[in-house]
This record gives structure tokens, C-alpha cells and sequence, in this order.
């Protein structure tokens, strides 16, 4: 069996597959610490535990994410454009777009019709529009990630925000909220923002079907925020916060196949 | 070429300077280990991985050595020239006088990334309320200011008109703290109407005679003030022979160019060769001892290619640079990401072209001003950089925005459209500060990304 390692900004995931790359044996994940080699070694242990098998059984490990070079388990590293696109076409085998919002970055990744990354594009050095994004509204709006969704679809106007920043969006909802602005409106702008953000990147070139991955597709509302936006349906992943350790464990599976 | 090469740390490089030495290996006046200029401030150099040969010793000693080479020009009593925004046409008239010497304040644009920061350029900017929002040229402002990075220039040329806007002010503010600047207008290059009369210009551009004839009224303005300066006039039989001799310095580029990118081996890694093509505009103040420099680096390369030695392996990514980069280490994470150079268009294409040689010698270098790519649309420069693109074998194309550069807030959408259009490569936009430190993780994701995508493209 193979095993994927994605070691992201807000969590560590792991994914175990079987030799023939379809049956997911086990899986699991953890929040991100300072300790990341042990969080991730520990993590990994427990995936092997919950699917009964030994690390010998385990033929070669891939490591993707931000926090892939500090992964010493793992046999290679592959950036986690290139397995999150592996682990979307896994799941969806006719997709051509992939949008991948994560705790610190965005990213959009455009196929050809063998599954292949054609192109792709990703957000500046900040975090401007990345879950880490929302995770601040949310602080602010004195809510949790979980009520984001729930409290946008409340919003009859989402209010407009202009800055992307998220120390300058702190001021702007600090102002809209004084100004008597209500909070499911504040969300709602926040979400639409994001999305206009990654219709940007995605220009004129944004071939459907589309399918949002990563850990803020599990944000409800941020779907039809990009489906507004993109003007065209765009599909959540299944299991979006895995995609990224799923094309891992596949692209080891098939660097094992390769050699 | 007396070993395989290799990209070395500075300190390597003192090591290696040490045994060279003692084996009596001679460098030229200006030579000497690379750890001194550390000790001038320049820490950024610690950080980089330079190329082992000699030739490349060479060239980053002449580089980091300019501002001594003026003051020694000065004190021999030559007169110095400050040629801003323009990237290789008052130059050539500079050199071809005795006793000028053009240099370009423009390059204290790398300043900050050499000394990391310390240097203190951009909070003088800062304080003349020049701030982040422009191109980090910016420090070259606080160079005037403090005196301390190259001399004050007798002279002080700048075009203006269809040039970074941000660049106009900077100069702008320069010349309200007293340091006068002799303008000179570059109009926006356009197509010529059905009923004017075209000109075909380097790089493929036409442009309406009236243009050619306009920039050609406005360089003869700068022409007379350097031979005021000089003391003797510039007739055409000279300026013949300095475009003859720039030409030089072109042709050795473009050897240099045609085979770094496109030997089996990259023979010569993406910063040495940014470098070297950065001589093409000012001669790093001495016409004659760029192409020294340069003869060395192609002899070195020469070597390689037919030793079939090189950087990186035969399948590396074959990656086309579009502008230059603020921080330099950013070149050295092409190679260690996978990545070659293969092509490559720092704002000064035009100044790689040869200069036409079958016009008047005034007319040709008009023709060449408006050539330049940034004073076009950049759809025009996009054509330019397909062609670039095809005829070097690119298989991607990284767009690297400079922060602040008015320039660069639309042209890399218009570009990375057109390439994905006509060549169907993958094209990565990045922001590259002058010093990436604190994004260098996010930013070896996207060039190893790129890397992946060229080498799954291979296997469809």
C-alpha cells in the first residue's frame, strides 16, 4: 500500500490507499503544531493502527503541502498543486478545473482532458482570501468557522468589501460594524470578496467542471459564493480537506509503479 | 575549464580564490576574493550560490566594483553620466567620447537586496514621500541622498513620456532636490497609419518615420549636451565606430544567450546569465572591460557546451524569465527547483538587438530607442516574447512582477494570455521584493509546481 502525507498550514492529513490505488485503506488528520515532524509521524502511526496494517506494508510515502520539505518519513515531496489536482480526478474523473482554497493559500489549477495540470495560477504571499482569512472575520465577527455558511445565507446584502488584506479587512469590518452594518451581510461580502478573488485568477479560462477543494470548501456558503461569481455550477470534493494526502498517496503508488 | 562546474557558496568562493591564487592564477585589477565586498555591507552575497569559474569571478567582481571604478574614472579626469531610464541608447553616444563615462543610478535598484535592507536607501525614499507603492528604484533617491553608492554624475540624462510612470516621478522628485536632469522624450510606440510611413524597427516593431524622427530631434539635444560636456563634438564617423562597438558587446550576448539556452546542459546558471545580460545597457560603467568579461564567459561556456558539461540535468525544465528579479536568490531557486534558463526578456530586449548599422548613425539609434519594449504596448511585447518563447524550445514561462512597478500591474495577465494562447505553455506569475526571505517557501512551491506541470506535460 501507499501512503500520502499532506502537511498543510491549519492541519496535517494523511491518507493510506491500497496497491491498487482505489480502496482507502485508512485515514485521519490532525491541527498543525510546532512540532510537525512528530505530529505528522504520530498521526501517520495512528492511520496504520486504524487500518490494521504495518509501516512495512507500506511500499513508499509521498509528502505534499506547505510543510512537505519537514516530513523526514516521507520518500519524496510533491507540491500540492500538482496532488491535489491526482486527488480531485481521482474522485472526479471528468473535472478540468480545481479550485483549492487552504488555510494559507488559493490556488486554481486548470486540466487537460487526461487529468494532467495544463496550468495554473496561486495567490500572492499573504493571506488575503485563504481560510486563514476567514478564520480572522470569524474571530472578529465573534463567531466560529462552522456558523459562517448558516449566518451568510441569512444575508439579503452582502456588504461590500474592498480590502483583501487581513489586517486592512480587520479595520474595514470594524468600520462596517460600527456603522451598524449586520454580520450575516459583513460574511457574505467577506465570501463573495474571496470568490471575485479567485475569478481573477482563474480569467477567462476557467473550463468547467469545477470542483472546490481544500479545507474551506467544508466552509458551507463559499460554494455558491464562487458559483456566483464564476457564473457556472462548481462541485465541493469529496472529503475536500483529504484531496491533497488522497493525490499524494496516488502519485506514490505510481512513482512505486514507475521504478 | 579545468573542472565540471558547480554553483558554490561565497565562502566556497574564498576557498577556491585562496588556492587559485597560490597557483598563480591572475585577476584583473579589480579582481580579489568575492568575501571582501561582504565586508562592505553586500550580505546578500552570503546567501547566494554563484558559478565556480573563473569567468564568473570576473564578472561578479566588475559588477561589485563599479562604484570604485567611477570614483577612479573621476579622479582621472573623466566625466560622468547618468543615463536614467534608458536601457542602452545614450550610452553609446557617452562611450563614444574619450572621456565620458555612462553608468545607469537606475542599478541601485539591487541595493537593498545586496545589503538586505540594511542600506537605508528606501526609508530616504520613504522620507521624500517616495514609498513602497513604487518600484524599488525607488532607492535610488536615497543613493543621491547619502552620496555613498556612486558618484554624483556631471551629467544626468533621463527619458520620459512612454516610461514607468513611477520611474517619471522618482526622477521628478530627484530633480526638485537639485540635481538638474536633462529629459528627453520617448513617445508611446505605435502601428504606423495606412498613410504614413513605416519604419521597421529591431525586435520585428514598426513605428511611423514621424516617430524615428522625433525621438531622432530628441536624442540629437542629449547628443549636444554630452559633447558639451566632453568638450569635443560627436561626429558620425565616431559614433559609427561606438555603435559598432556596441554592437559588439550585442553579438557577444547573443552567443552567449543562443548557447546557454540551448545546450543540452544549461552551461551557465539563470544569475550569472541575468547578470551578464544587465552589461548590455551600461557597460557597468566600462565599455571595454564588458567585453573582456563577456569573451571570458563565452569562452567558459564554449568549453562546456563541447565538453558537454552543464548545470542541472538534460530534462530540466526549460523555463523562459520574463523582467528582472529585485532579489537575486530568486535566480538561484530556478535551478534548485528543477528549472533551467531558456530564454529570457528583462525589460531590454532592444538592447540585445544589434543596432541598425546601414542608417545614419543618429537615425539607428533612435530606431533602437523605440524599440524598446516598454515604451510599446504589452501585446507587443508579448509577440516579441513568443517568438523568443518558439525560438529557444520554452516549455514554460515565469512572469516575475516587480512590486510597485507601474508596468507590471496589467502586462503579465496580457502576456500570460497571449503565450497560453499561441504556444499553449504554462505561465506563473510571481512578486519578487527585494528581499523574498520570509516568502521564499510559497514561492519554491510555485517554481517546483511549475517544474512538475512542464515535466506531466511531457508524459501525456
Amino acid at each position: 500500500m501507499y501512503a500520502g502525507i499532506d502537511a498543510g498550514s491549519r492541519a496535517i492529513k494523511v491518507v493510506l490507499i491500497g496497491d491498487d490505488g482505489f480502496e482507502i485503506i485508512a485515514q485521519g488528520q490532525v491541527d498543525q503544531g510546532v512540532e510537525q515532524d512528530q505530529l505528522a509521524c504520530r498521526l501517520f502511526e495512528q492511520v496504520l493502527a486504524d487500518g490494521g496494517v504495518c509501516r512495512s506494508d507500506v511500499r513508499r510515502i509521498v509528502a505534499t503541502g506547505y510543510g512537505r520539505n519537514a516530513i523526514p518519513m516521507a520518500d519524496t515531496t510533491i507540491t500540492e498543486i500538482t496532488c491535489h489536482a491526482v486527488g480531485v480526478r481521482h474522485l472526479v474523473p471528468d473535472v478540468m478545473t480545481v479550485i483549492d482554497i487552504g488555510g494559507q493559500d488559493s490556488k486554481l489549477m486548470r486540466l487537460d482532458r487526461n487529468g494532467k495540470v495544463r496550468d495554473f495560477a496561486m495567490n500572492d504571499r499573504c493571506a488575503a482570501g485563504t481560510g486563514r482569512f476567514l478564520e480572522v472575520v470569524a474571530d472578529q465577527l465573534g463567531l466560529s468557522l462552522g456558523d459562517l455558511g448558516p449566518m451568510a445565507a441569512l444575508s439579503r446584502s452582502p456588504a461590500a468589501i474592498s480590502s483583501m488584506c487581513v489586517v486592512f479587512a480587520e479595520t474595514e469590518i470594524i468600520g462596517l460594524l460600527a456603522g451598524g452594518r449586520a454580520r450575516e451581510d459583513i460574511v457574505a461580502g467577506v465570501q463573495t470578496a474571496i470568490a471575485s478573488r479567485i475569478v481573477a485568477m482563474a480569467g477567462r479560462n476557467a473550463e468547467s467542471p469545477i470542483v472546490f477543494t481544500g479545507g474551506v470548501a467544508r466552509i458551507s456558503g463559499m460554494e455558491t459564493a464562487l458559483q456566483t461569481a464564476l457564473g457556472r455550477p462548481v462541485a465541493i470534493s469529496p472529503e475536500p480537506q483529504m484531496t491533497g494526502a488522497l493525490g499524494a498517496a496516488l502519485l506514490a503508488r505510481r512513482q512505486h509503479d514507475s521504478y | 575549464m579545468n573542472e565540471a562546474p558547480r554553483q558554490i557558496t561565497l565562502r566556497e568562493w574564498d576557498d577556491r580564490y585562496e588556492r587559485l591564487q597560490t597557483r598563480g592564477v591572475r585577476q584583473p585589477v579589480y579582481g580579489g576574493p568575492l568575501g571582501r565586498h561582504v565586508a562592505d555591507g553586500d550580505t546578500r552575497l552570503l546567501k547566494l550560490r554563484y558559478d565556480s569559474s573563473l569567468a564568473a569571478l570576473r564578472l561578479w567582481n566588475f559588477l561589485l566594483t563599479e562604484e570604485d571604478r567611477l570614483r577612479a574614472a573621476r579622479d582621472a579626469g573623466k566625466k560622468l553620466v547618468g543615463t536614467m531610464k534608458d536601457l542602452g541608447t545614450v550610452p553609446v553616444m557617452a562611450y563614444s567620447l574619450d572621456n565620458l563615462v555612462a553608468f545607469y543610478p537606475d542599478g541601485a535598484w539591487w541595493i537593498p537586496c545586496v545589503m538586505e535592507v540594511n542600506s537605508g536607501l528606501l526609508q530616504i525614499a520613504d522620507s521624500l514621500g517616495i514609498d513602497e507603492s513604487f518600484c524599488p528604484v525607488r532607492a535610488m533617491l536615497g543613493a543621491f541622498v547619502t552620496g555613498t553608492h556612486f558618484p554624483i554624475p556631471d551629467l544626468l540624462t533621463c527619458s520620459v513620456g512612454a516610461t514607468c510612470d513611477d520611474f517619471s516621478a522618482i526622477a521628478q522628485r530627484l530633480n526638485g532636490l537639485g540635481h538638474p536632469i536633462l529629459w528627453w522624450e520617448i513617445p508611446h510606440r505605435r502601428a504606423p497609419e495606412v498613410e504614413e510611413e513605416a519604419v521597421q524597427l529591431p525586435g520585428d516593431f514598426s513605428a511611423p518615420k514621424g516617430q524615428i524622427e522625433f525621438v531622432q530631434s530628441e536624442l540629437e539635444r542629449v547628443k549636444t549636451a554630452l559633447e558639451d560636456l566632453a568638450g569635443q563634438s560627436l561626429g558620425a564617423e565616431a559614433l559609427a565606430g561606438g555603435i559598432a562597438k556596441a554592437n559588439h558587446v550585442r553579438w557577444l550576448l547573443a552567443q552567449l544567450r543562443h548557447l546557454a539556452f540551448t545546450a543540452t546542459l544549461c552551461p551557465m546558471p539563470a544569475l550569472e546569465m541575468l547578470i551578464a545580460e544587465m552589461l548590455a545597457i551600461h557597460f557597468c560603467s566600462d565599455q571595454d572591460e564588458t567585453i573582456v568579461v563577456l569573451q571570458e564567459l563565452l569562452e567558459e561556456v564554449n568549453l562546456r557546451v563541447a565538453a558537454g558539461t552543464g548545470y542541472s540535468s538534460a530534462d530540466a525544465a526549460r523555463v523562459f524569465w520574463v523582467n528582472p528579479v529585485a532579489d537575486l536568490q530568486v535566480m538561484n531557486f530556478l535551478e534548485d527547483c528543477g528549472g533551467r534558463i531558456c530564454g529570457t526578456e528583462y525589460l531590454f530586449a532592444h538592447a540585445l538587438d544589434p543596432i541598425p548599422q546601414t542608417v545614419p548613425p543618429m537615425e539607428a539609434l533612435a530606431q533602437i530607442a523605440l524599440a524598446d519594449p516598454m515604451v510599446g504596448s504589452a501585446a507587443d511585447r508579448a509577440v516579441r516574447i513568443v517568438a523568443e518563447v518558439r525560438r529557444f524550445g520554452a516549455e514554460a514561462v515565469i512572469v516575475s512582477r516587480i512590486p510597485g512597478a507601474s508596468h507590471c500591474a496589467l502586462e503579465g495577465e496580457i502576456i500570460g494570455e497571449i503565450v497560453r494562447q499561441e504556444c499553449g505553455l504554462p505561465v506563473l506569475e510571481i512578486e519578487v521584493p527585494p528581499l523574498t526571505d520570509a516568502m521564499s517557501p510559497t514561492l519554491r512551491t510555485r517554481l517546483e509546481a511549475l517544474v512538475e506541470t512542464v515535466e506531466n506535460r511531457r508524459s501525456r
